[in-house]
């Protein structure tokens, strides 16, 4: 099973170079060897809320396990791509941890009523993120079972 | 003054006539009076007579000097003078108010009887027994006689009905053969409203007199006293004895010897006799009641002088509202538009466009045939106005007028503003309304020159004449009274009262759109500038957080490469990271408190302060503070939240800035009433602020000490703490008698009074 799971890949919604190396080197330093795929901009993540028969080939067999997403996106509202995929047909079952500069509780609140999964902030503080991160593995990757998007070839 | 070199009588013209005689003339304290009495100046308390006039040696058989420093009873024989003592005792207080009749004192063989008048001036007391008239006329009977006069007054409806009853009235309670009613325009000339005559005596209704008539100190001694009577205009007068330096003041006085301007004024119009009572209307001498005698000299009896005054006490009382009564249509129209135009501002608020357009503009309910709107958004001109240029020109002229006030009203605009010439056809009147005191924004309506034929009794420009007496120049008044007819240009009809008023009225609204208008755009701004403040600083987080995580990066993987000193630089990097971040999490927070909607409830502080505490905990038991609380707190009607951020800042900023040894810190949070609301405090015995710091401490980043000093932190918390206070209605404020003495922070929180009565 374990094997199953590291091959799914992360997708890691976010726009910043250096947000995404460090956030790579985080769950890297944390022992993941999943694959990552990145999401960088707004026609990226259009694509990512079509049909999965448009998909790149990397995120169909199997099916991704997790999505980062950033809530601070240029060019797409990080709280309506949240929406988009919470209500398309595979990424519903797909856990959303939403990764974010904002603290504002109104913030948060309004990420967990749109069916995020986790919210975590993003602190000037590489020690205090990889912290973060080192939690958020331990917990999706190595404690709960993985859910199975509809249409997956099962292992 | 100039004399004319042959001697002759010299003209005195309308520019030198504010030299007249009685301006001058300090017709108040003459020492003279008229002899139809005697007086007598007493010392208070004891009455022992200072002075007496002459004639009590012909009234009385007793020579004046010989009752220096003697009794009343000296002067009436024990019995009267005791009674009179006695009058002056109990009348008391009410001699201050002025002349009071006192008693009568009657007839005995060889004297005739006398009325008793007492009033105190200054320190003495000036007793006046004044000849009483040969027939007593009746007691007056207030109900059958003067009752249904007032009532009858009451329901004229008319201010001209009003006037021409009360001096039919007066007329026929004082006998005299001509009652004028005299109203003063703000030039201090007058004009006869209304005259009630014997059918032989020549009409001066509608004429009009210069204001050197009745001069200043005139006006003021008959607004001092509700009734002046001569009885006879020809006369010698009668010198208090013995003279002293200093005059008593009679300007009181019912025998008081009258100017001698008046007295041959009066003889030129051939008037024997007089009584003037003032017209007063809201303090102020709106006009007089005359009355004249032309046919002998009459000595009016006290009895119906007193009717007389009471009945012009009574005009002067209903007068304000008579003279409402021609206005109130006129009133009611104005203040309709007004409402129309407040309603339309609150349409469409571009003030410009709503007062200029639409059902309601400036014009059209103001009696004036031009009008015009300047704002900033340029000038609309209505109706019979001068030309666009001209207005920006009187606009100017109004800015830098001194001290216009909020309205500005003239009917001689030219001469106050000599361009004004050129355009006086259209406006010689001009009413004003400046919207707003800091813009040259005004509402104006115009009048037109009205050239219109003034009826003077005589001439008005030679009120007086200088006569050449006995080589000596004297001034003497007109002797003609015949109908002068004077064209006056220039001028417009004059602005009402009521006119000022709606102008003023329609200033206020317009004031108040544009104050809430400015408040809204305030409002806005402040708002645009907390998103701005918040976006940007959010934005600046990104790459101070790719520094931050990169510098860690590198110093992570050079570790064993570098020396100390470049090790050093790296974690400096680091540092620096970390404090632009505490600065730029305390920008975020501030403007977070100027956004964040909230809601106010009942909060119970004696609970939030618990928590506040609580969570100060490590930092109060690390530096040992005591922390006192003397007595429980109210609720109050505020937002939690934002009050709690509020406690834990002062608290925390107080234990924080102490340097006293552990134990001996102490800080104190207690809230005490005052007149203007609840004032809470938070006070330490730590190390004080200068006088000249009390207001930088709120200054968002500011700091006093050096950064490490005192625990740091990010230097914004007051001004954060400011900034909720203020949000919550208050205000916040340091107190402290400087370094070394402790501070003290209050704050209050707009509470109205309802919510401090609230348990």
């Amino acid at each position: 099973v374990t094997s199953e799971i590291s091959r799914r890949a992360i997708v890691i919604i976010e726009d910043s170079d250096e947000d995404y190396e460090v956030t790579v080197w985080a769950l890297r330093r944390a022992g993941v060897t999943n694959p990552v795929y990145r999401c960088a901009n707004a026609a990226a993540i259009t694509e990512l809320l079509t049909d999965p028969s448009n998909w790149p080939a990397a995120l169909v067999e199997p099916y991704p396990l997790l999505v980062l997403l950033d809530l601070n996106l240029p060019g797409a509202d990080g709280r309506e791509t949240l929406l988009k995929l919470r209500n398309h047909r595979v990424w519903q079952a797909v856990p959303v941890i939403v990764v974010s500069t904002s603290g504002r509780s109104v913030d948060v609140s309004r990420c967990y009523r749109l069916g995020a999964a986790g919210y975590i902030l993003k602190p000037v503080d590489l020690d205090a993120f990889a912290a973060a991160i080192k939690n958020l593995v331990a917990y999706w990757l190595r404690t709960v079972a993985p859910s199975v998007p509809n249409g997956a070839v099962a292992a | 003054m100039a004399t004319t070199s042959d001697g002759l009588t010299e003209i005195v013209t309308a520019t030198n006539v504010d030299l007249s005689n009685c301006d001058r003339e300090l017709i108040h304290i003459p020492g003279l009076i008229q002899p139809h009495g005697v007086m007598l100046v007493l010392r208070s308390p004891d009455l022992v007579i200072l002075q007496a006039s002459e004639n009590t040696e012909t009234l009385f058989g007793i020579p004046a000097l010989q009752l220096h420093s003697k009794q009343l009873a000296d002067l009436l024989g024990p019995e009267q003078g005791a009674a009179l003592n006695s009058a002056i005792e109990h009348a008391g207080d009410r001699l201050n108010s002025g002349p009071l009749h006192l008693l009568r004192v009657p007839s005995v063989v060889g004297r005739m009887s006398f009325d008793a008048i007492g009033h105190r001036a200054g320190n003495v007391l000036i007793l006046e027994l004044e000849r009483a008239a040969a027939v007593v006329p009746p007691p007056l009977d207030f109900y059958a006689e003067i009752a249904p006069n007032i009532a009858r007054l009451q329901a004229t409806t008319s201010l001209q009905a009003f006037l021409d009853l009360a001096v039919t009235q007066i007329h026929a309670i004082s006998g005299f053969d001509h009652v004028m009613a005299y109203r003063f325009a703000d030039d201090g000339s007058g004009e006869v409203v209304a005259e009630a005559r014997r059918a032989d005596l020549s009409a001066y209704l509608g004429q009009h007199f210069p204001a050197s008539d009745i001069p200043a100190p005139a006006r003021r001694l008959f607004a001092l006293s509700w009734l002046r009577h001569l009885p006879e205009v020809e006369y010698v007068p009668v010198p208090l004895l013995p003279e002293v330096r200093e005059q008593i003041d009679m300007s009181r006085a019912v025998l008081r010897h009258v100017s001698v301007m008046y007295s041959s004024y009066l003889k030129n119009m051939r008037v024997h006799a007089t009584m003037v009572m003032p017209l007063m209307k809201a303090g102020r001498l709106w006009g007089l009641i005359s009355c004249m005698h032309h046919a002998a000299p009459l000595h009016v009896p006290c009895e119906t002088r007193t009717a007389s005054e009471l009945l012009a006490i009574m005009v002067s009382l209903i007068l304000a509202e008579k003279e409402d009564l021609d206005t109130a249509a006129y009133r009611v129209r104005m203040s309709a538009a007004i409402e129309g135009l407040v309603g339309q501002m609150a349409q469409d608020p571009v003030y410009h466009r709503s007062l200029s357009s639409g059902g309601f503009t400036v014009d059209g309910w103001l009696d004036a045939p031009g009008a015009a709107l300047v704002t900033e958004a340029g000038v609309v001109l209505f109706g019979k106005t001068p030309t666009e240029e001209q207005v920006h020109g009187i606009v100017e002229w109004l800015s830098g007028y001194d001290n216009p006030g909020p309205v500005f009203a003239t009917d001689r605009l030219s001469q106050l503003y000599p361009p004004a010439e050129a355009f006086r056809a259209v406006a010689s009147g001009l009413l004003a309304a400046q919207l707003v005191p800091t813009r040259p924004e005004f509402v104006m309506w115009f009048r037109p020159e009205l050239v219109h034929v003034v009826n003077w009794a005589g001439d008005p420009s030679k009120p007086v004449q200088v006569d050449v007496v006995d080589g000596e120049a004297r001034l003497t008044p007109r002797g003609s009274f015949e109908l002068w007819k004077e064209t006056v240009s220039g001028l417009s009809e004059p602005w009402q009262e009521c006119e000022i008023e709606a102008a003023a009225a329609l200033r206020r609204a317009i004031a108040e759109v544009i104050l809430v208008q400015l408040n809204e755009n305030l409002r806005r701004s402040n708002a645009e500038l907390d998103s701005f403040a918040y976006a940007a600083s959010h934005d600046m987080k990104e790459p101070l957080r790719g520094i931050h995580n990169f510098a860690r990066f590198l110093q992570q993987s050079t570790e064993s490469k570098l020396t100390a000193e470049e090790r050093g630089r790296i974690e400096t990097i680091i540092r620096l990271t970390r404090r632009m971040d505490d600065l730029i999490e305390a920008l975020l927070e501030y403007s977070r408190v100027g956004r964040t909607e909230f809601a106010l409830a009942n909060v119970d502080l004696n609970e939030l302060i618990k928590q506040t505490l609580d969570l100060l905990e490590t930092q109060i038991t690390e530096t040992g503070t005591v922390v006192l609380l003397p007595r429980s707190f109210p609720d109050v009607r505020s937002n939690r939240a934002l009050l709690a951020g509020v406690f834990a800042n002062l608290v925390s900023n107080a234990i924080k800035y102490n340097d006293l040894p552990k134990q001996e810190r102490q800080i104190e949070i207690g809230w005490r009433a005052d007149s203007a609301g609840r004032i809470f405090y938070i006070r330490d015995n730590g190390i004080g602020i200068a006088a000249q710091h009390l207001e930088h401490v709120f200054q968002i980043f500011r700091r006093l000490h050096a950064r490490n000093e005192y625990g740091g932190g990010s230097g914004a918390g007051l001004t954060i703490a400011r900034r909720s206070v203020e949000r919550l209605g208050g205000h916040l404020w340091a107190e402290s008698a400087g370094p070394g003495t402790g501070t003290t922070f209050l704050f209050t929180l707009g509470e109205t009074s309802a919510d401090a009565v609230q348990p």
